[in-house]
């Protein structure tokens, strides 16, 4: 078939979430995908007898069977909950900034999560029921927003959530700042910073308040066969609801028709597949760029295009060990290691390689501890590099140059952690922003989209996304999206943008 | 309310309203230069990895009795990535109705290769090695796939020494990695165990790598000769070229591996520092033959066609002449990854490198498994 109701192009979470939604409306839909296999980023990869996860650290507004998060109701919504199995983690974090001194574990859950800040300040207890309060009002506003449709009755808005009107504006930094809570307080509810990769002055309070609630009231769980578990449980929810994805297969060109309107994609090969509607789960960089022809593109798409600022570049080194989590000393699924608590501080040493081994690094055996033979376990440390100085390695150095910063991140693991872990290393891979460029055409190699920036934060976004949207018939969902990075937003962005587009196809059946 | 900037009522839900017209009008104010989507990265991940290459037989030249040296070169407006010493690539061409692909260690170096030359040694094997060693003249046009693989050293994985044990053609990528010692790309020690029957057979020229922490040792079987050890390469013989601060890397048939780990066992020698190249998946040994039926679907086309149930599904593919991918054919790297729609299957333990998830909802590559019932796959489009 060469005709479709709507074309995804590329199946990231983006746009295995939208191809799930506009199937599950009873459409057709076909999904092309560049890579041979569905996910992006959400992915895996084996190397001898270790199966390693590609990016994910923890999935957050999973919950529990009886106390659903946000997300797996979604799944459950687009059928593919049942298809997948998870992990609950047990503890948020463990913390370790070399400047402060800091070396500890943090709890999941409100309470615990409480009561073990209360042990770095006496204040800590009370500031952070106090800050999850907050957080719950923000997250009750945001909730009537989307019930009212972006029309709230002002005086409820007054009455009911004063504190999210008034912080409307902070960013991180001037919101802890406000709240006035001890250092210690705030640097350790600061330690999620790396998960939206923009520093304290850019990242809105707003949206990292929801983000670290989310983590720490509902906890956080992993797919129990990696992230290409939900890759395959979207695959097969597609086929089951008659919709196409083929791999191998480059979209070129989104055509538009002489009024402007999209109507259709050209593959690599040539041919031409009719649509439309078209959803790009891939950069606006690239859509704006390259697929559509430059006449169809208004001069404000490339204005806000460069407007924005690309996020944290990946840099992630894959670790297989020959001995058990136990036997090394690694008693933790998830670690934050920094050379500071200080976002500004830490983002801008981040800048050029060489200069800083921050990561935040999982054992995934201390998850599940399955993951890999007996005797054995498998490590992962990701960092971001902050600028694009990838782009001025030069090739013949290129293999030395990513051993070379490998190696600092484990040395520096060893030494935070006082482990050794060289000395078992049985398989090993690292991923640069090469790596990253390579698997999913990311301008930079960046694996976070568009940075939170003050003006160009989640509030903005969502409250811009039908201003921000140009071409008739084609929307852009996934991490370059409204909801931003990571796993929950890119695939709720995706998810969104096939609402709208149903909701475009309904106006133009009119 | 702890967020107040400012003694003015309503200063702050203000600020917080005028958030989105100001960016607004940042927006406005950004310039519309033309917008770069390819960045140094993304050039040097597409010069690292271009996908399949054009390239042309530039040379044959007999190596021993059964093995060829070929020499590639780019077709113009082509040319060679940089690579690991020790990778190997795909060559894939239509002969006799067939497509046909095959991994080639490369034995050229790193440096060679920026230089217009990959070169591989052909061992007389099978189909595809009788097609370059007999037939392909000069001037043949073949797609290389790019280099893959991890078979090369890794400083950070691997110790300072590499002991590297072969058989056969097996040789060939660590004969890159020495070239690539000498060159200058890659740093490390290497001592060559090579076991050959006879020096007739052997395709390399030992003294031809010497030096810069290279030391070459040919073992031979049958015959005994001047400056070669002669029997097999025993626990006492690895002894003498093991220190603190060696890997092994084994590459060979699959005997060879067997042997070489038992004697590295009884000197104590940890697994985990062995690492050997894996071999392609070849026919099984069945009880019966019997001949399913193939159903492939490759986007919205579908094919029909024989598969006997003691050859892979990629063979079927190939002697049916569908243009299928596959890259390491030992199951291993995945490019092959296919799903399958119905049909029983089986897939040697030893062969199995898929996901965990791939298992679960049914996932295969085809170059590792061998049908079980009539079955209906739906393979990747070739996109060179």
């Amino acid at each position: 078939m060469d005709k479709y109701d709507v074309v995804v192009i590329g199946a990231g979470n983006g746009g295995l979430g939208a191809a799930c939604r506009i199937l599950n409306a009873g459409k057709t839909c076909l999904v092309c995908e560049k890579h041979n296999i569905p996910g992006g980023f959400a992915t895996s990869f084996v190397r001898g007898r270790f199966e390693f996860e590609a990016s994910l650290h923890e999935f957050n507004g999973i919950g529990t069977d009886e106390e659903p998060g946000s997300t797996r109701k979604l799944f459950e919504e687009l059928g593919i909950a049942d298809k997948i199995e998870w992990i609950q983690l047990k503890d948020a974090y463990h913390l370790i900034s070399e400047k402060e001194g800091y070396d500890y574990v943090m709890p999941f859950g409100a309470e615990a999560f409480a009561k073990a800040t209360g042990g770095l300040h006496p204040d800590g207890e009370k500031c952070v029921k106090e800050f999850l309060a907050l957080c719950k009002q923000i997250r009750e506003a945001m909730a009537y927003l989307g019930e009212t449709k972006g029309k709230p009755d002002p005086k409820v808005m007054m009455e009911r959530f004063p504190d999210y009107l008034a912080c409307g504006s902070y960013s991180v930094n001037e919101g802890f700042e406000a709240l006035g809570y001890p250092k210690e307080v705030v640097d350790n509810l600061n330690a999620y910073w790396c998960y939206l990769g923009a520093d304290g002055n850019n990242m809105t309070f707003l949206h990292y308040a929801n983000m670290i609630n989310s983590y720490i009231t509902g906890g956080a769980a992993i797919p129990k066969h990696r992230s290409h578990e939900i890759s395959l449980a979207c695959e097969e929810r597609i086929h089951e609801l008659g919709g196409d994805i083929w791999f191998n297969t480059e979209v070129v060109k989104i055509l538009t028709d002489k009024k402007g309107h999209v109507r259709g994609v050209r593959l690599k090969d040539g041919r031409e597949v009719e649509s439309r509607h078209v959803i790009a789960n891939c950069s606006p960089h690239l859509v704006y760029g390259k697929l559509l022809d430059s006449e169809a593109v208004p001069e404000r798409a490339i204005k806000l295009t460069n407007f924005r600022k690309l996020a944290g570049k990946g840099f992630t080194v894959f670790l297989g060990l020959s001995r058990s989590a136990e036997e090394l000393g690694i008693t933790d699924h998830n670690y934050f290691i920094y050379d500071t608590s200080d976002s500004v501080k830490q983002y801008e040493s981040m800048k050029t390689i060489g200069n800083t081994a921050a990561q935040a690094t999982v054992c995934l055996n201390n998850a599940d501890p399955d993951c890999s033979p007996e005797g054995t376990c498998i490590v992962y440390m990701t960092t971001l590099f902050t600028d694009d100085a990838w782009s001025l390695v030069d090739k013949e150095d290129y293999f030395k140059t990513k051993n070379k910063v490998a190696a600092s991140m484990i040395e520096r693991f060893e030494k935070a952690t006082g482990t050794n872990i060289h000395d078992y290393i049985e398989e090993i891979a690292v991923a640069t922003p090469e790596t990253y460029a390579r698997y999913c055409g990311h301008p930079q190699g960046t694996i976070y989209g568009y940075e939170s920036q003050y003006y160009d934060g989640l509030m903005n976004r969502i409250q811009m996304v039908e201003e921000d949207r140009f071409v008739p018939g084609l929307r852009i969902g996934g991490g370059y999206g409204e909801r931003l990075l990571g796993y929950p937003s890119s695939f709720k962005s995706g998810v969104n943008e096939a609402g709208r587009t149903l909701k475009d196809m309904e106006k133009e059946g009119r | 309310m702890a967020f107040k900037r400012s003694d003015v009522p309503g200063e702050d839900i203000r600020l917080a309203m005028e958030m989105t017209a100001k960016r607004r009008q940042l927006i406005d104010e950004t310039p519309a230069t033309p917008l770069v989507y390819e960045y140094g990265v993304n050039r040097l991940a597409k010069s690292l990895h271009p996908g399949f290459v054009k390239a042309a037989i530039a040379d044959k030249i007999p190596c021993s009795a059964d093995c060829v040296k070929i020499s590639l070169e780019p077709v113009s407006g082509w040319e060679f990535p940089y690579f690991r010493a020790g990778q190997f690539i795909t060559l894939s061409c239509k002969t006799g109705g067939s497509f046909l692909s095959r991994p080639y260690s490369i034995v050229s170096s790193p440096k060679e290769a920026l230089a217009g030359k990959l070169e591989i040694i052909v061992q007389r094997k099978g189909i595809f090695s009788e097609f370059l060693i007999d037939k392909a003249a000069e001037g043949t046009e073949l797609w290389a796939g790019e280099p893959s693989g991890d078979f090369h050293h890794d400083s950070v994985r691997d110790k300072g020494h590499i002991l590297a044990i072969a058989g056969g053609s097996g040789v060939t990528p660590f004969l890159s990695m020495m070239k690539a010692i000498h060159e200058g790309s890659e740093d490390f020690r290497i001592t060559l165990i090579y076991g050959a029957r006879t020096k007739a057979r052997i395709p390399f020229c030992p003294a031809d790598f010497e030096g810069d922490g290279v030391e070459t040792v040919v073992v031979l079987s049958d015959e005994e000769a001047e400056g070669y050890r002669h029997g097999f390469i025993t626990a006492d013989l690895l002894k003498e070229y093991i220190d603190d601060d060696t890997s092994v890397f084994m590459c060979g048939p699959n005997a060879m591996y067997g042997f070489v780990r038992k004697e590295l066992e009884s000197i104590g020698f940890d697994p985990a520092r062995i690492r050997q190249e894996r071999n392609s998946v070849g026919d099984r040994e069945v009880s019966e033959i019997k001949v399913f039926r193939l159903t492939v679907h490759i986007r919205d086309a579908v094919y029909e066609l024989d598969a006997p149930n003691n050859e892979t599904l990629i063979t079927a593919l190939e002697r049916a002449g569908i243009p299928a991918v596959v890259r390491c054919r030992n199951g291993s790297c995945g490019f092959c990854h296919s799903r399958v729609i119905n049909g029983e299957y089986f897939i040697d333990k030893k062969d199995d490198f898929r996901r965990s998830a791939d298992k679960k909802f049914g996932f295969i590559h085809p170059c590792s498994t061998y049908p079980e019932s009539d079955i209906e796959i739906d393979i990747p489009i070739m996109n060179v």
